[in-house]
């Protein structure tokens, strides 16, 4: 048996301990990441560009060339970075409010016009860097900032199924999956597959990832991870939705 | 046939179209003729006709375009095909339609009801060599293969008050060339009145010289 | 493939807009992004007509917000990448257009102003230049040049490449709907024929070598951890700028020695300006021209010096008083009067031009 190595070869050692809160999702998304870039030996080509939101922590996060841009606009930058240069391997990361939000516009284009870029997503059910207010993949009944006595879908909708909108839209070749940070060798090989899609020059590739705000849900750890397997897990399934060549496929989703 | 006049003018994008159109209505309406200038430029109607729709009616050309008071937002909002226009060949008389730019320019006749049918429509093709488009008789050869349907072309070869006799003559050469591998005829060589004097009743290559007054620049352009 | 777009200089008769895609492309530029706007569509058309016929592409987005942020993403992976809009658009696109700014992101604009804020009213309008030059929610560390000649429209779009690449600024070509429409000659060139030397473009991202290993990663932010930070950054950025405005700030001006009168007019409308200047001063009136060529930066010396020779200097635009505000502040102190013709959104003749320098001249037509 090979022992996974503390890091993944393409962290930066020098930027670590990272900037996230303790617990915070988004270090272990990154590991799956950086993971997913080490087993494919991809780090010569590859561009990371990453969001407004607490996603921006993640500019020094990689030995990578990283791009950080405005909230919601990580999409189109690395869309113009691939479409000038189709060879780089061109990863946008955010989160939900920047992707199902204020940049729902560049996810769902980007979709649509099958842009040969991989967009992974963090969904932690609400904008976290802005002190916890409502997401649109806030749960129903779910409190936060902005919705003080708990969400009222009749109001604001009910938790955006971001894989469901893009699998429904997106053309042969693309890959849509969703995995979870309770999950991390499933979600690790997720990505995996996402960026092989790109690099073999099928399509748009989605990733979203169940992800963790236990500053802003002020949860301890089992609070967490509670959180997480029950109250998400009913709202969002976890699995592969689209992979290129199931054509436009039912939903395959994890037991 | 009859000895009813029915032009078309298509063209690239600022080759003429409006201003050749413009002319051979006056010219027609001229000889007593009874005349109906058609405005079929869907893409900006707002610089061509419009402006000009008062002088051209003492003129005795009647026009269809759209007159700013029953548009809104023309400027922009310009495809926008007013319902005689596409009527306009069941008139009695001559018709000149002015026909937009674009990939799809030529193709705007199809919204015209029976242009398909009419034994008289002449589509003519303006071309200007100083455009860098149509600068060569390859260029015109390609540009004029991408319209639907074209019966003849009009050298309009000119660099506005830059414009030559030989500037002319030259163009005159490349689109009587283009004209032979497609095909068709020169209609004619247009040309502001002051050059027609000095070159006379045929260009270089044989082809007619149609006076042109420079109507357009009162449209603005 | 075709190689050079201009193979030896040569007249031409065209629109605006047409001028400035061959421009692009005479100064290599790589590839656009855009989203269809009135009255910048032409550009687009031109450039999607030319662009694979020497290997260049083309993307229409979604949105201006997004022709902004994939051209930022374009210069970053080294390509010479531009933009094209107006109005509306030019709003969405200073967003973008701020990052590069922050970012020193090497992003050339195409601005063809748009009366407004309407629809429709697409052809006269000098309204876009408060949003052009000041437009983000920073210091407006940009470059502005206003043409008023196609001409200008192919040199400066050829030249805004190359103070982009140079300086590491967003770079505007300011426009109006009249220049992107409008017909006129001009020769086309290419260039380094003309010994312009074309800056190289140099990738941010996707560089040579494995970051960590051959070099450290490029690694690009535009977040700061405290304000003393950002106040660092910006004020480097601040002194960069103002190192460079002495080579950037360009303006053209006649007859300023012993004219009473200044009249000051940019872009289209400056050729109204110059036309009513050259007929009064056959007439023996005492007028003089100044045109500020970059709007931003302005020749800030040049005007304060103008407003120390002329006693009263008349401000002329399709737009309200957005270039007076610019040119009022640099000339600050002078004792000059300032006077002024405003027509929002509208065209200006030479003959309004004349009747205004009379009526302050108070020299009225006999």
């Amino acid at each position: 048996m090979q022992l996974q190595p503390a890091m993944p070869r393409s962290w930066r050692v020098d930027t670590k301990p990272h900037k996230f809160c303790p617990g915070c999702g988004h270090g272990l998304i990154l590991k799956c990441l950086g993971q997913a870039v080490d087993e494919l030996g991809i780090e010569d080509r590859v561009v990371y560009g990453c969001d407004i939101g607490c996603s921006l922590l993640s500019w020094d996060f990689f030995n990578l060339d990283t791009v950080q841009t405005h909230h919601g606009r990580t999409t189109p930058v690395m869309t113009g970075i691939k479409r000038a240069r189709p060879e780089l391997i061109c990863i946008a990361y955010m989160g939900d409010g920047g992707g199902y939000s204020i940049g729902v516009q560049h996810l769902v284009s980007s979709v649509h016009r099958n842009e040969k870029i991989t967009v992974v997503l963090a969904n932690n059910t609400q904008y976290a860097m802005t002190g916890g207010q409502m997401a649109p993949t806030t749960l129903p009944g779910q409190k936060t900032e902005t919705t003080p006595y708990g969400r009222d879908p009749e109001v604001t909708g009910f938790p955006f199924q971001g894989p469901e909108m893009v699998s429904a839209i997106a053309r042969e070749g693309a890959y849509v999956a969703r995995g979870s940070i309770s999950n991390m060798r499933q979600l690790t090989g997720y990505l995996k597959k996402a960026l092989v899609n790109q690099i073999e020059g099928n399509g748009f590739s989605f990733v979203e990832a169940l992800s963790a705000c236990p500053t802003n849900w002020r949860t301890n750890a089992s609070e967490t991870w509670s959180f997480i397997d029950k109250e998400m897990h009913g709202h969002f399934k976890t699995g592969e939705f689209k992979t290129p060549g199931s054509g436009q496929g039912e939903v395959r989703a994890d037991e | 046939m009859t000895d009813r006049v029915v032009e078309a003018y298509v063209g690239e994008y600022a080759a003429g179209k409006s201003e050749n159109a413009l002319n051979r209505a006056i010219g027609l309406a001229g000889q007593d003729r009874m005349v109906t200038l058609v405005d079929l430029d869907l893409v900006e109607p707002f610089y061509t006709l419009r402006p000009l729709q008062k002088a051209l009616s003492r003129l005795g050309v009647e026009v269809i375009a759209w007159k700013t008071e029953e548009t809104l937002g023309l400027g922009e909002a310009g495809t926008v095909i007013k319902p005689a226009a596409r009527w306009a060949l069941r008139r009695a008389g001559d018709i000149i339609l002015d026909i937009g730019y674009g990939v799809e320019g030529a193709r705007t006749l199809n919204l015209v009801e029976g242009s398909t049918a009419d034994q008289d429509l002449m589509v003519i093709a303006v071309i200007n060599c100083s455009r860098p488009w149509t600068s060569t008789v390859e260029d015109i050869v390609l540009d004029v293969q991408q319209m639907a349907r074209v019966n003849g072309l009009i050298n309009n070869t000119h660099m506005a008050e830059e414009t030559t006799v030989d500037l002319v003559q030259e163009g005159a050469r490349t689109v009587s060339n283009a004209a032979k591998i497609l095909g068709l005829p020169v209609v004619a060589t247009a040309v502001c009145d002051g050059i027609a004097k000095k070159i006379g009743h045929a260009d270089c290559m044989g082809n007619p010289v149609r006076p042109l007054q420079r109507m357009m620049q009162k449209a603005f352009w | 493939m075709l190689q050079k777009v201009i193979q030896e200089e040569k007249r031409a008769f065209m629109t605006g807009n047409e001028v400035v895609a061959w421009a692009a492309l005479a100064a290599r530029a790589e590839i656009m992004f855009g989203y269809p706007i009135t009255p910048q569509n032409e550009i687009m058309h031109y450039w999607t007509r030319l662009a694979p016929k020497y290997g260049k592409s083309f993307l229409q987005t979604e949105d201006e917000l997004s022709a902004g942020f994939a051209a930022a993403g374009g210069v970053m992976s080294g390509r010479k990448a531009f933009t094209a809009t107006a109005g509306t658009g030019n709003i969405l696109m200073q967003e973008p257009l701020s990052m590069a700014e922050m970012m020193r992101l090497p992003v050339v604009a195409v601005i063809q102003q748009r009366g407004g804020p309407s629809t429709a009213t697409v052809i006269y309008s000098q309204q876009e230049v408060n949003l052009t030059t000041m437009g983000g929610n920073g210091e407006g560390l940009r470059i502005v040049y206003s043409t008023a000649t196609h001409q200008e429209l192919y040199d400066y779009t050829i030249k805004a490449f190359n103070t982009a690449w140079k300086y590491r600024f967003p770079t505007f070509v300011l426009g109006d709907g009249y220049q992107a429409k409008m017909r006129e000659p001009l020769t086309l060139y290419d260039p380094e024929a003309r010994g312009i030397q074309l800056v190289e473009q140099e990738p941010f991202v996707g560089q040579k070598g494995s970051p960590g290993k051959d070099r450290p990663p490029a690694q690009y932010r535009n977040t700061y951890n405290l304000e003393e930070e950002l106040f660092e950054k910006l004020m480097s950025d601040v002194r960069d700028y103002e190192k460079i405005i002495p080579e950037l700030a360009e303006f053209q001006s006649s007859g300023v020695e012993g004219a009473e009168l200044a009249i000051v007019g940019h872009g289209v409308v400056f050729r109204a300006v110059r036309e009513a200047v050259n007929v009064l001063r056959e007439q023996g009136i005492k007028v003089c021209y100044f045109r500020p060529v970059t709007l931003r930066p302005l020749p800030v010396p040049q005007l304060k010096s103008l407003a120390g020779e002329v006693k009263k200097i008349l401000i002329v635009e399709s737009a309200y008083g957005q270039l007076a505000r610019l040119v009022t502040e640099a000339v600050y102190g002078a004792n000059a009067e300032i006077h002024t013709l405003f027509k929002p959104g509208v065209g200006i003749t030479s003959g309004e031009v004349e009747a205004r320098a009379r009526e302050i001249l108070q020299k009225p037509l006999h």
